[in-house]
């Protein structure tokens, strides 16, 4: 009977192998199957773990009908303006939804990346020969950096490390664009051009994160900073609308200002730098060109807030930058005595600028120049430099801060573009490479040199953030 | 600040990594003050105001260097006043810029002293708009504006009909105690869902204020509602502290913001609003 049951198998298994090899055959014969299609089966059955992925199956695509749509490449105005349509009258059918009493869903996760320059920045400089200290501002990190005059950064080094650091959350310090030390004890007057409004004030040996020893609340968008030590005054530039506030060297908190000048007559024109010839009473003001008018006149306070609310639309205008000279007495819409102006000038959005009165020159930082403008203090109208200091070997790379000392006869740039001070001989002038250069981030690194970035773009076509400051 | 720029980094950008290229100088016409800036991917050009000179600069989408702009829109038709942001609408090819007391709407393509086409005007003394931002999908205008004098000043968020023309009322308002808007800078609109983001810094004065964050709500809210998402400042992990600009990236389902106290660009995948 097991016999009889092993014939019965073995003639099953047989009738099973004549029917499969009968299908194949009439599979073949028939041509229903594709060669492409026994390829991949084979190849299916044949399929090993790889590691990777592998086609499992091909499952051609339904046939459409109607017609096609033409195609269009994505970037035209047509497609752009059917798709939004189209998204339109999806929307007009949706559901408004209703203000109710949801909470709000905190997404509170990382950053997946963050761009941020770890280098200080340097935006202005002054120079203390007295005390033989250069001090810099720090416009990226907000700090104001202390270093010996004689430091000298070597290629090899990382970079230089600053005797005395004031920054931190105490100090107020943000934005710090405008310095003077004081000639007699030292102190530091730092200037904060936006958010706080306000210049402080530390005494020389000040470090860390400590309170200013004196606070003056200041116009917003304040920048530049002169003093006349004779007669105690003290003199800010105000970029928009363009103005110099002049107060008590020692003013503090809400201190009004003596006097205001500013108004159309000025010719002040988004005034940046500011150096004073206390010798011949002169004093010069940076501009970039950029300005609108305000109802000045009589009854006006000068206040740059109140002139800000009072601008009348649509008298806005650009002008070439410039280097207006006034009376360092002058005061409310006064016309300046001369205008340095012109294509001879060479000046690209002056920065700060510094008086040598033994000297009588005026030293310009030129900021997308890369590059320093020495003229004359009686200079007037379009007039090439008397010297100019610029190209590779100089290291100048954006440099918005200048000072000179008389005493040790150096020119001193802040280079806000490089994270370098660089040190010259007072006269230098052409492609001269700096005696000393101080730096504070990697060599020949160039800085983002973004400050207080208010908007944020996204190009697509090239996929790039665009950062205004 | 010292230095004005635009700076355009790499998407994929970090730490220290310096900008492919900058846009800077005094043929490029611009100041500080440039709170809003907007890329035109059809036309492949750059928008950004002018607030001192009361102009609106467009430039070529490759610009670099000290190189001027290819149009300006700026006169006395033109009844710009502070023009720090402002917003392009594609769809209907229009630059949308908060003036004195509105919003003026010119020709996307206008240059020089051009009239506006349109100007919305608020039915309010003292509101004043910062932020705008276009929804052609749902066919409004967004303002971020702020009302009174500090430190009552209220901020809300006006929803416009984008047509509006004149004095109008906006069709809704955001703002109170749950929506805790308070000193709005830059807004986009998601106009696929109807989004509208919003950076908030608070108080600009303080160094590192408190209630920071960027929040999102729909173009269908109204009233005192809280945003529907938000990324928090001052928290360690989001690392940010004083959002000042948001921009959307679609195609990678990211959120960029810059923060004016880090001197920063922080990008947060964000999937959720996509």
């Amino acid at each position: 009977m097991l016999r009889g049951f092993h014939l019965q198998a073995r003639r099953g298994v047989v009738a099973l192998m004549c029917f499969v090899i009968g299908v194949a055959a009439w599979v073949l014969l028939t041509g229903e199957a594709k060669r492409w299609q026994l390829s991949v089966a084979s190849e299916a059955a044949l399929r090993r773990p790889t590691g990777y992925p592998q086609l499992v199956s091909v499952e051609p695509l339904p046939m459409m009908d109607g017609g096609m749509c033409q195609w269009v490449p994505a970037s035209t105005p047509t497609r752009l303006m059917a798709a939004l349509r189209q998204e339109r009258l999806s929307a007009r059918v949706a559901t408004a939804s209703p203000a109710d009493t949801r909470a709000a869903v905190a997404v509170n996760r990382a950053p997946v990346r963050v761009i941020r320059d770890p280098y200080p920045t340097y935006s202005a400089v002054a120079v203390d020969p007295i005390r033989d200290e250069i001090v810099l501002q720090d416009e990226n990190l907000f700090q104001i950096l202390v270093y010996d005059r004689l430091t000298n950064t070597p290629p090899t080094a990382a970079m230089s490390e600053p005797k005395r650091v004031i920054g931190g959350h105490d100090t107020k310090v943000e934005f710090n664009c405008g310095l003077y030390i004081d000639p007699e004890s030292g102190d530091i007057y730092s200037i904060n051009n936006d958010t706080v409004d306000t210049m402080v004030v530390f005494s020389r040996n000040a470090r860390g994160n400590v309170h200013p020893d004196r606070e003056l609340h200041t116009p917003h968008r304040t920048y530049g900073i002169a003093v006349d030590e004779k007669a105690q005054e003290l003199f800010l530039t105000v970029q928009h609308p363009p103005a110099v506030a002049v107060y008590r060297k020692m003013a503090q908190d809400d201190e009004e200002p003596l006097r205001i000048l500013g108004g159309p007559n000025t010719q002040l024109e988004d005034a940046h730098g500011i150096a004073l010839d206390t010798k011949n009473g002169w004093m010069f003001v940076g501009n970039h060109g950029a300005v609108a008018y305000d109802q000045f006149g009589e009854g006006s306070s000068g206040n740059p807030q109140e002139r800000r609310r009072n601008l009348i639309p649509g008298t806005g205008r650009f002008e070439p930058p410039s280097i207006t000279v006034h009376p360092i007495k002058a005061s409310g819409d006064e016309p300046p005595l001369r205008i340095i102006e012109g294509s001879k000038t060479q000046l690209n959005w002056p920065a700060q600028m510094y008086v040598d009165e033994e000297h009588g020159e005026l030293f310009v930082a030129n900021d997308v120049g890369d590059s320093i403008l020495v003229f004359r203090v009686t200079d007037n109208g379009n007039v090439a430099p008397l010297r100019v200091l610029k190209g590779p070997k100089t290291g100048l790379k954006n440099p918005t801060g200048v000072s000179v000392d008389t005493k040790n006869q150096e020119l001193v740039v802040a280079n806000m573009g490089n994270h370098t001070a660089t040190v010259y001989p007072r006269t230098a002038q052409g492609d001269t490479a700096p005696l000393r250069t101080i730096r504070a981030g990697p060599l020949g690194k160039r800085a983002l040199a973004i400050g207080n970035p208010g908007a944020v773009g996204y190009d697509s076509k090239r996929e790039e953030i665009l950062v205004p400051n | 600040m010292a230095h004005q720029q635009i700076a355009a980094f790499a998407r994929l950008a970090k730490a220290g990594d310096t900008p492919n290229r900058a846009i800077a100088g005094q043929a490029t016409k611009l100041s500080r003050g440039m709170h809003g800036i907007a890329y035109d991917e059809v036309h492949d050009e750059i928008f950004v105001g002018n607030p001192f000179a009361q102009a609106i600069l467009v430039f070529r989408g490759a610009a670099e260097g000290n190189e001027a702009p290819i149009r300006v829109i700026q006169g006395p038709h033109t009844e710009l006043w502070q023009p720090d942001t402002l917003e392009i609408d594609l769809v209907h090819d229009e630059i949308v810029v908060p003036g004195r007391d509105g919003i003026l709407v010119f020709p996307r393509a206008g240059n020089g002293d051009v009239a506006p086409l349109r100007v919305l005007r608020f039915d309010e003394p003292n509101w004043r708009a910062y932020g705008v931002a276009v929804d052609p999908v749902h066919n409004v205008i967004v303002a971020g504006a702020s009302y009174g004098p500090r430190p009552q000043r209220k901020t809300s968020l006006l929803i416009f009909d984008r047509s509006d023309n004149g004095n109008v009322k906006p069709l809704r308002i955001i703002n109170g105690r749950n929506t805790g808007l308070q000193g709005i800078r830059q807004i986009q609109v998601y106009p696929k869902e109807g989004w509208i983001i919003v950076a908030q810094i608070t108080d600009g004065n303080i160094m590192e204020p408190e209630g920071t964050f960027v929040g999102v709500w729909s173009v269908h809210d109204n009233g005192d509602v809280p945003p529907r998402w938000k990324i928090e400042g001052g928290k360690q992990n989001t690392v940010m502290k004083k959002p000042r600009g948001v921009v959307l990236n679609p195609k990678h389902k990211e959120l960029i913001v810059s923060d004016m106290r880090l001197n920063a660009v922080l990008t947060y995948y964000f999937p959720e609003i996509f």
